[in-house]
């Protein structure tokens, strides 16, 4: 209560309008212990009466009946569910306040090739986006950038810290590619006039053309630079920070998210990936039913999403994006899903649903926003389930997360206790107690 | 004014003694083929009788006056020449503005260098019909046609115009055909620029115009004591729309558009045709009931060029472009009086459409209908053309074989009873290729060929995005060239009128052939031909 | 669906699948077309009796029917109940519907589906004489994808370029009927209002050469409106005028009739109710006082993302709130947008409902209505109303539509799942008790359209390879270039 009207009178004060004055991380990474919860740890069975315990940051144990430190605060977890933190596989968060203000937006950088470009500089630890995503129970979030081709490398980001150094689990995370479209505009129903279908082809050619250009000249400043390091007497080169940044990539020690739609350009972004070895993970890809045997043959996992979002084609099955889930379980090929958003990446959880009402497993949807993006991006060792030794991020819930009638009750990040509180909250007491 | 027109028509004959007619004292009997008079049968070894532009008999025995030229054309068919009654002969090309529905968002200005046009835009005053637009036209036995613009939305009043050389008055058959209004939003920002702003424009125009009508009565009839009401020659040129004297032809070629014309029609008691109507189609019963005729354009639908593009197409729209070309057959079983026209295609595209549509079910006997009587009825001059009858005029065309075979070739023409000289291929093959030649970048000399004599002007021109630039000087004066466009084949552009008799520019308006350009410049005291050559 | 198809396609001339024509291309394409055509008219077939039976049924007017059933008849719902208490006719078709949730067909106050042409006309900013009647198609495949998700009705807009945009439609969305259909005939003529950032361009600007258009401020959006009611009175004298003139004998010249002016007056005549896109507080209270000074009433406030903040006003007022519930941040003015402001409207008094002003939304306002439930805690009846009656209400539908009860239109949607879970999803939708989507038949369909497809291109490769086998009569080649023609 006291934090509360704290936290009301500096919103009061607050002159800055974008900035949030939620507290981010209390600092308190104390010994919790959470028990008679239903707990659903994702990596192993639901445990219906079961315990987690938290200390210093770390989940220290999970199960049916767990060892309760002498110094643990507990939490009586009677009628109520602990899941991991949800993970978004893909969104903006913290890189945009208020998408028609262009000061405020920093997704896109110019020009085409932004390799260098880094999400994680420039992610604001008190957007206000961050505590709205936080409502629903995402504690992690992919923010990435986007705009032009090569749009520069995202970052695993934990929605607590006060610094983004602080917030960054993993940066760069995958180097995100934007595959250029044969198509900009949507099937128009004359054929286009012969010049306009030209020039788009023009076009398409020149975009591929400087993106390959950029790669070998990325795959020769690595064979440079390794051929320095072993022997100083070869001839230094200036430093280029952009083919630097894809040298990671051209190596095969970072992944590329390669952002392509439609099944052309999907294929043509496989081939380009093959031509340079890449390690690829698809994303977007609402056409990913067409290429499964691609997909297979080279174990590329896949970012869907958004899931709520129409597919893109007239004739295109109604249920195609919401489907797509499915074929690719069916399939054996591991996916995750993505918000593509940041305002209302908080409704990460309800686009996983939404694969689970057309013939996913709801325990597969579950997983496709907790254990599965961490997987995807190499960061299980840290979060996306209620294992030991993980990160205590963990939500207490009166129900399915996946469920839009479900409240989050309370949230760990890090082992600490975030607010669920939101400028949003904030202005809904403001408004309740108008006399 | 008498020595400047004597100068004139000596200019015209000179003119026409340059141009395709042959001379001729005007009295033919064209015997041996088979004469497809429209009106009645078909007749073997017909024989038709052609005096001082007219038909003077149409028979299978009938007597050779013996002042007749005889032409013998045993083996060929004897049409009555072709009407197009929907064109855009002799007006620039609308610039293409793609139409995406949705969003608040802005959109680019299409860049609008075509003249304004309105309800009482004459075509017959403002279209500029060069040598090659007639030749390539009546080459393909089009001897009639009717012309508007097809941009803007009042596209002002159509004209209907033998093919005959010479001047355009001379040609014009009736004046005006129809008023005929598109539905063709304006660049953004200009008002309407929306589909559902063109409709409710054209509504208020048509109110705007009963409301001049009652004005203009009230205060004709005694204008004292009256605030005199504005002058507009657009809304007085709607009044004999309001009266049902002069049809609206509405551009529309979906069923929706259809409709929606259909709705304006009725709300205002205007005779409506229907111009376009490849959906035609879906609604054969329907057109019938309204009563309204339909000008069925050609220009079928194309399939995109690449496979994957057709595959990437919704279903309906590949439904839609197949059975597109059945229209006619369905007009024509439902009894719906309708024409074939080119609409918004080219020249080229117009033989291939008939075919097309007798392809898809259409009688070949439904299609000379289509393109002889029908059109000649729906434009109101059936007593004049449209079959071979007596007294009609006698536009004539023969071809070697049944006029819409595939391998049908136009042997001969006649407008107004004088043979047309029929493009022979290796003359069609050059026009296509040099057209595509060294293009108009360069200076040129150009010869006006004016009443008082020739004007040598110089002029070095440059194009860039379809828009001529350049210098002139010589006999007219020096200075900038203005208003230049050329579209790949069609030149235009203007320089400073000059003298104490002239106001406006002199307009250029030529056709380009690889390093030679021909064709007329409109000047306030006449329009002359001119011809240009490369330097 | 499939008995209906021999006795529907005899019914109606033309669609004869049997044709016995040779094998002409044109009738080969047209015995395609007509033979998909006609299983698509006849599956979507006339009303007819329907029975669906033991549903849990959430009427939204009077709770829920654990076992239920309802009877359609004519378009209509004819009865409701539980099982025992409806039965049809023997002739009825059933659909069993044990373990599904039924709830009445979802209403949208804010949609931009099915205009054909831009939805804005932007060049002026009182734009009142357009209609969206005018330029509605039925042809867009999103309205059959909101079919599929549940929604039936909806007011169609105008777009927010102008402080006064065009006048709206009330439709349903009769996938597969003439556009004539569509429009729903007892509903009020309504027209679309703008304030804030869009009417006064803030975040787009014209290209060059066009110069910046009036307004460009919140206070030039008011005047706008100002002035455009001020003109309808002095239109209204204009006539009034004439009207006297010639009563006294004489004969006066008659005013313009102008459309946009009529409008106008028929807006402060009652004649026709106003919708407004708005999203700041300030600019809420400027409408409402602007319609209380110049004589006219507001009916819904749309998008309202600011509502909360003067909720008192805008229920004292008796206007309603119609808004997407958790979109914010995209621009300025909807920075302090919340989730709660549904809540907080609907607990102030204010009719609420949720709109989408998305086609993709739209496709699941079941959602948004359940989302009050978590934010601002709605019980689940006042939720269900945000996407069904309340929008029924607004639009002065009620009568007929928003709930299932005894004489209302047949708009009724059968979910695998109670539609506030986000696992349900919707099996069968009827519009006046027609099956307009049902997810079975949509599966059926899709290898036969593909299909189809596929033979149409082939017939069109292979009559192109035909024609260009044929030795050297292109008809590109016969005709010369012609010049000076489109």
């Amino acid at each position: 209560m006291k934090t509360k009207a704290f936290v009301l009178a500096m919103f009061v004060a607050s002159a800055a309008f974008a900035q949030s004055v939620i507290i981010n991380s209390p600092g308190k990474k104390g010994t919790v212990a959470i028990r008679n919860a239903t707990i659903v740890p994702v990596s192993s069975a639901t445990i219906p009466n079961g315990t987690i315990v938290f200390s210093n940051g770390l989940i220290t144990g999970v199960g049916a009946s767990v060892n309760i430190p002498l110094n643990a605060t507990i939490i009586d977890g009677t009628g109520l569910f602990v899941y991991p933190g949800l993970i978004d596989a893909g969104s903006h968060v913290g890189l945009e306040e208020i998408s028609a203000v262009p000061g405020t937006v920093d997704t896109a950088e110019l020009g085409d090739i932004n390799p260098n470009a880094r999400a994680e500089v420039a992610v604001n630890p008190h957007s206000n986006v961050i505590p709205v995503t936080r409502v629903n129970g995402i504690t992690s979030v992919v923010t990435e950038p986007e705009g032009g081709i090569i749009s520069g490398s995202s970052a695993m980001i934990n929605l607590a810290g006060w610094t983004p150094q602080e917030m960054t689990l993993k940066a760069p995370l995958a180097m995100h590619i934007h595959f250029p479209r044969l198509r900009t505009n949507a099937f128009d129903e004359q054929p286009q006039d012969e010049e306009a279908t030209k020039e788009a082809a023009k076009n398409y050619t020149k975009q591929i053309d400087k993106l390959r250009d950029v790669f070998r000249d990325a795959q020769a400043y690595s064979k440079a630079s390794a051929a320095r390091t072993q022997n100083a007497s070869i001839k230094r080169i200036d430093r280029d920070l952009i083919l630097e940044a894809l040298v990671p990539v051209v190596e095969g020690r970072e992944a590329v998210v390669m952002h392509a739609n439609l099944e052309r350009d999907i294929r043509a972004a496989l081939k380009f990936a093959d031509e340079f070895k890449l390690k690829v993970i698809l994303a977007d890809a609402e056409d990913v039913a067409r290429v499964i045997p691609e997909l297979k043959s080279r174990n590329i996992p896949v970012i869907l999403g958004p899931i709520l979002s129409l597919p893109p084609r007239e004739d295109d099955p109604y249920d195609l994006v919401f489907s797509n889930a499915k074929t690719l379980n069916d399939a054996g090929i591991p996916f995750a899903i993505q918000s593509q958003d940041a305002h209302n990446a908080r409704n990460l959880p309800y686009n996983a649903a939404a694969c689970a009402a057309f013939g996913l497993p709801k325990d597969v949807a579950l997983r496709s926003v907790t254990l599965a993006p961490a997987q995807i991006f190499g960061v299980a060792d840290k979060i996306g389930s209620l294992e030991t030794g993980k990160l205590a991020n963990i939500i207490v819930t009166d129900g399915d997360p996946l469920e839009i009638v479900t409240h989050v009750k309370r949230l760990f990040i890090g082992g600490e206790e975030i607010t669920l509180d939101t400028n949003q909250t904030l202005l809904y007491e403001k408004f309740k107690s108008r006399p | 004014m008498s020595r400047r027109f004597l100068c004139f028509s000596v200019v015209s004959l000179l003119f026409l003694a340059a141009s395709a007619f042959a001379d001729a004292p005007g009295v033919y009997a064209i015997t041996g083929g088979t004469v497809h008079p429209v009106s009645g049968p078909e007749i073997a070894n017909g024989v038709v009788i052609i005096r001082d532009g007219l038909i003077e008999s149409v028979g299978v025995n009938v007597a050779i006056p013996l002042d007749a030229t005889v032409i013998d054309v045993k083996g060929s068919h004897v049409y009555p020449g072709l009407i197009d009654a929907q064109t855009s002969l002799g007006f620039p090309s609308a610039t293409a503005t793609r139409r995406r529905g949705g969003g608040a968002g802005a959109r680019t200005a299409a860049p609008e260098a075509l003249p304004e046009t309105g309800p009482s835009f004459l075509a017959f005053r403002e279209a500029k019909l060069s040598d090659d637009d007639l030749d390539a036209k009546r080459g393909t036995g089009v001897t009639t046609i009717v012309t508007a613009p097809a941009f803007g939305i009042f596209n002002g009043q159509s004209v209907a115009l033998n093919l005959s050389s010479g001047t355009m008055e001379s040609r014009v058959i009736r004046n005006p055909v129809s008023q005929q209004i598109s539905f063709n939003p304006r660049p953004a920002w200009t008002y309407p620029d929306s589909l559902m702003g063109v409709i409710s424009y054209i509504r208020q125009t048509f109110m705007d115009a009963q409301q001049y009508s009652a004005a203009r009565a009230i205060y004709d009839k005694n204008p004292a004591g009256y605030k005199r009401p504005d002058e507009s020659p657009s809304l007085e040129a709607l009044g004999g729309v309001l009266h049902r004297d002069v049809p609206v032809v509405f551009v529309a070629d979906s069923e929706l558009m259809i409709r929606r014309a259909e709705a304006i029609a009725k709300e205002f008691n205007v005779r409506m045709i229907i111009g376009g109507a490849r959906q035609g189609y879906k609604m054969g019963d329907e057109l019938k009931s309204l009563g309204a005729p339909v000008l069925v354009s050609t220009k079928w639908a194309t399939a995109p060029t690449a496979k994957e593009d057709r595959e990437e197409q919704p279903l309906r729209v590949i439904r839609d472009r197949q059975l597109q070309p059945t229209t006619p057959a369905v007009l024509a079983k439902s009894g719906v009086l309708f024409a074939l026209v080119s609409g918004a295609g080219k020249t080229a595209d117009y033989f291939a459409g008939i075919r097309k549509a007798i392809e898809n079910g259409l009688s070949a006997d439904d299609a000379l209908k289509a393109t002889t009587i029908n059109p000649a009825k729906i434009i109101g001059i059936d007593r004049q053309l449209g079959s071979l009858d007596r007294g009609k005029i006698a536009n004539i065309v023969i071809t070697d074989k049944p006029i819409f075979d595939k391998e049908s070739k136009v042997k001969r023409i006649f407008v107004d009873g004088r043979e047309a000289k029929v493009p022979t291929e290796d003359e069609k093959k050059k026009s296509a290729s040099t057209s595509t030649g060294t293009g108009v970048d360069g200076t040129w000399s150009f010869v006006v060929k004016a009443t008082s004599g020739d004007v040598n002007i110089s002029a070095t021109l440059h194009v860039e995005n379809g828009q001529i630039s350049g210098t002139y000087s010589g006999d007219h004066g020096s200075g900038d060239v203005g208003n230049g466009t050329f579209d790949g084949t069609t030149v235009q552009f203007s320089i400073a009128g000059g003298g104490k008799e002239e106001a406006g520019d002199w307009v250029f308006h030529g056709t380009l052939h690889g390093a030679n350009m021909d064709g007329t410049v409109a000047t306030t005291l006449g329009t002359f031909p001119f011809t240009g050559s490369k330097k | 669906m499939r008995m209906f198809m021999s006795q529907f396609a005899a019914a109606r001339p033309g669609l004869t699948a049997g044709d016995s024509s040779p094998r002409s291309t044109a009738t080969r394409y047209r015995r395609l077309g007509m033979t998909v055509f006609a299983l698509a008219v006849a599956c979507s077939a006339f009303a007819q009796d329907l029975l669906i039976r033991d549903a849990t049924i959430l009427t939204v007017s009077h709770g829920k029917i654990e076992h239920g059933s309802i009877f359609v008849h004519g378009g209509k719902i004819a009865a409701v109940g539980t099982n025992d208490q409806v039965t049809g006719p023997s002739n009825a078709q059933i659909i069993d519907a044990s373990g599904k949730f039924v709830m009445p067909g979802i209403i949208d106050t804010h949609s931009h589906t099915a205009v054909e042409g831009s939805v804005n006309e932007i060049s002026l900013p009182n734009t009142g004489m357009v209609r969206i009647r005018d330029v509605l198609t039925n042809e867009d495949i999103d309205v059959y994808r909101q079919l599929a998700g549940g929604t039936t009705t909806a007011l169609v807009l105008h777009g927010s370029a102008n402080p006064i945009g065009g006048q709206s439609q009330i439709v349903k969305w009769k996938w597969g009927h003439p556009v004539s259909e569509w429009p729903v005939s007892d509903a009020p003529r309504t027209i679309k209002f703008a304030l804030g950032e869009n009417p006064k361009s803030s975040n787009f600007r014209p290209p060059p050469g066009i110069p910046a258009q009036y307004p460009q401020t919140r206070m030039g959006v008011e005047e706008v409106i100002r002035q455009s009611f001020t003109d309808a009175k002095d239109y209204i004298a204009r006539w009034d005028d004439y009207e006297a003139k010639r009563k006294r004998g004489e004969t006066p010249i008659p005013p313009r009739h102008d459309i946009l002016m009529e409008t106008m007056v028929d807006i402060l005549k009652g004649k026709i109710d106003v919708h407004s896109h708005c999203y700041r507080a300030d600019e809420i209270m400027m409408l409402l006082n602007v319609a209380d000074e110049e004589g006219f009433k507001i009916r819904e406030l749309q998008h309202v993302l600011e509502g909360y903040k003067v909720a008192k006003e805008i229920a004292a007022h008796g206007v309603g709130g119609g808004t997407f519930i958790d979109w914010w941040g995209f621009k300025a003015e909807a920075y302090d947008a919340i989730p709660y402001n549904v809540a907080l409207m609907n607990n102030a008094g204010i009719l609420t409902s949720v709109n989408s002003d998305s086609a993709e939304l739209a496709r699941h306002l079941n959602q948004d209505a359940a989302k009050a439930m978590k934010y601002g805690g709605l019980s689940e009846e006042e939720a269900l109303k945000l996407c069904t009656l309340n929008g029924a209400k607004q639009l002065r539908l009620d009568h007929r539509i928003g709930s299932i009860d005894v004489g209302k239109d047949a708009d009724i949607v059968i979910w695998t799942g109670h539609p506030f879970s986000t696992y349900s999803r919707v099996e069968t939708t009827l519009v006046d008790g027609e099956i307009l989507f049902d997810r079975q038949k949509d599966l059926s369909l899709r290898k036969q359209l593909a299909q189809e497809k596929k033979d149409r291109l082939k017939k069109e490769a292979d009559d192109e390879a035909k024609n260009k086998k044929k030795p050297g009569k292109s008809d590109d080649d016969a005709k010369p270039e012609v010049t000076n023609e489109n």
